[in-house]
């Protein structure tokens, strides 16, 4: 299983510098071309990263996040949702490695194995860093208007958290 | 986006000001210094995928997989635009692979041309829809973190994710249809929605 999964990538740049070079791409000069748009792509969303990340650091330390996640656990409970992975389910769609911290504290805490453990698994696995990926797309748009999309986005995650932890039960 | 980070900005520096003035300025640099070495791997990261991007186009394979989206993103984009749908086709293609942020030059550029499309709003607010509830089809660094944690099943979760993450990402097309439509009969309507709310969104 590790192995199929690690030579996923190694064989996908095998495979296209072969197929490449069967048709007489000078790989060297397309290669460099290629990574020459790195830079400037990153400049241009980096306004945007920042001050996501900014917000999502005041939200985390003024304590906004512990209070609504003490208002909403009773919420999600009703729902099916365990209450341990309330904070996982907050800070998931503003930052990933946030969420990845809190992850790795509910394993640890109710271990690997257990429900708990697995529903944050998958709910963690189930959506994208949502705010993230919105500053970042809509970064260099003139027509803002993504409010209804990220409530889209939002609802939809939290309807496959819902459907995550009934599953869990099962398999 | 304006509404929502004017609210929790001034709601969270309120109750830092009360509860622990201290906490204000470290907590922005902290956010800030996170996001500049994040930029720093998301180069190193693009460098890479970039790279190898520039030549699957020069050697056709872009084309190829376009050929074979094609008519999904057609449909669910409602474009017809040969170099937009290009730029989707790699985005759509590269998120299912779920090589974590190698869809993402592909998808700004996609957001780029879509914004002069026809349908624009409709078609932006897909791809932003489709991105954020992406399909994953292996979480890679769930099951390293499992092992590595010591789980005796590490890869139970891949069965249950691949459902909630497909189910999300149908909910979030079937919302997408139903509260932003396609049509071009509302497209009076969103343009002139979208003058009004430049003013304030």
């Amino acid at each position: 299983m590790n192995y199929a999964l690690a030579i996923i990538v190694p064989l996908l740049f095998l495979l296209s510098f072969l197929y490449a070079m069967r048709k007489k791409v000078k790989l060297f000069d397309c290669f460099t071309d290629g990574v020459k748009g790195a830079i400037p792509l990153v400049t241009s969303i980096f306004p945007y990263i920042a001050t996501v990340a900014m917000l999502s650091k005041l939200f985390e330390v003024s304590g906004m996040e512990s209070t609504l996640s003490k208002w909403l656990s009773p919420l999600f409970s009703l729902t099916g949702i365990p209450t341990e992975i309330t904070p996982l389910l907050l800070v998931k769609p503003l930052s990933g490695s946030g969420a990845i911290a809190v992850l790795s504290d509910i394993l640890t805490k109710y271990g690997v194995d257990s429900y708990i453990a697995r529903c944050a698994c998958v709910a963690y696995g189930s959506s994208e860093t949502i705010f993230y990926i919105g500053a970042v797309y809509f970064a260099t748009l003139q027509r803002k208007k993504l409010s209804l999309a990220l409530g889209i986005a939002v609802l939809s995650y939290l309807l496959s958290v819902v459907l995550c932890c009934f599953l869990c039960r099962f398999i | 986006m304006n509404i929502l980070f004017t609210s929790v900005f001034i709601l969270a520096n309120f109750l830092l000001l009360v509860l622990n003035p201290d906490g204000f300025l470290p907590a922005l640099l902290d956010g800030a210094s996170k996001s500049a070495t994040l930029c720093l791997s998301l180069i190193a990261t693009y460098s890479v995928w970039l790279g190898l991007m520039e030549v699957w186009k020069q050697s056709g394979i872009t084309k190829a997989v376009s050929r074979l989206l094609k008519p999904l993103t057609k449909k669910l984009f409602k474009t017809s635009d040969e170099e937009t749908i290009d730029a989707l086709c790699m985005n759509l293609s590269v998120n299912l692979l779920g090589i974590s942020g190698a869809g993402t030059p592909y998808g700004i550029r996609s957001a780029q041309l879509l914004d002069k499309s026809e349908n624009a709003e409709y078609a932006s607010a897909m791809l932003f829809v489709v991105n954020a509830t992406s399909i994953q089809l292996i979480p890679t660094s769930i099951i390293g973190i499992r092992v590595a944690l010591g789980s005796l099943s590490p890869a139970d979760i891949v069965i249950p994710t691949l459902i909630t993450t497909a189910f999300s990402t149908i909910i979030g097309i079937i919302l997408t249809r139903l509260l932003i439509p396609p049509t071009r009969k509302n497209r009076a309507f969103h343009i002139l929605s979208t003058q009004k709310a430049r003013g304030q969104v």
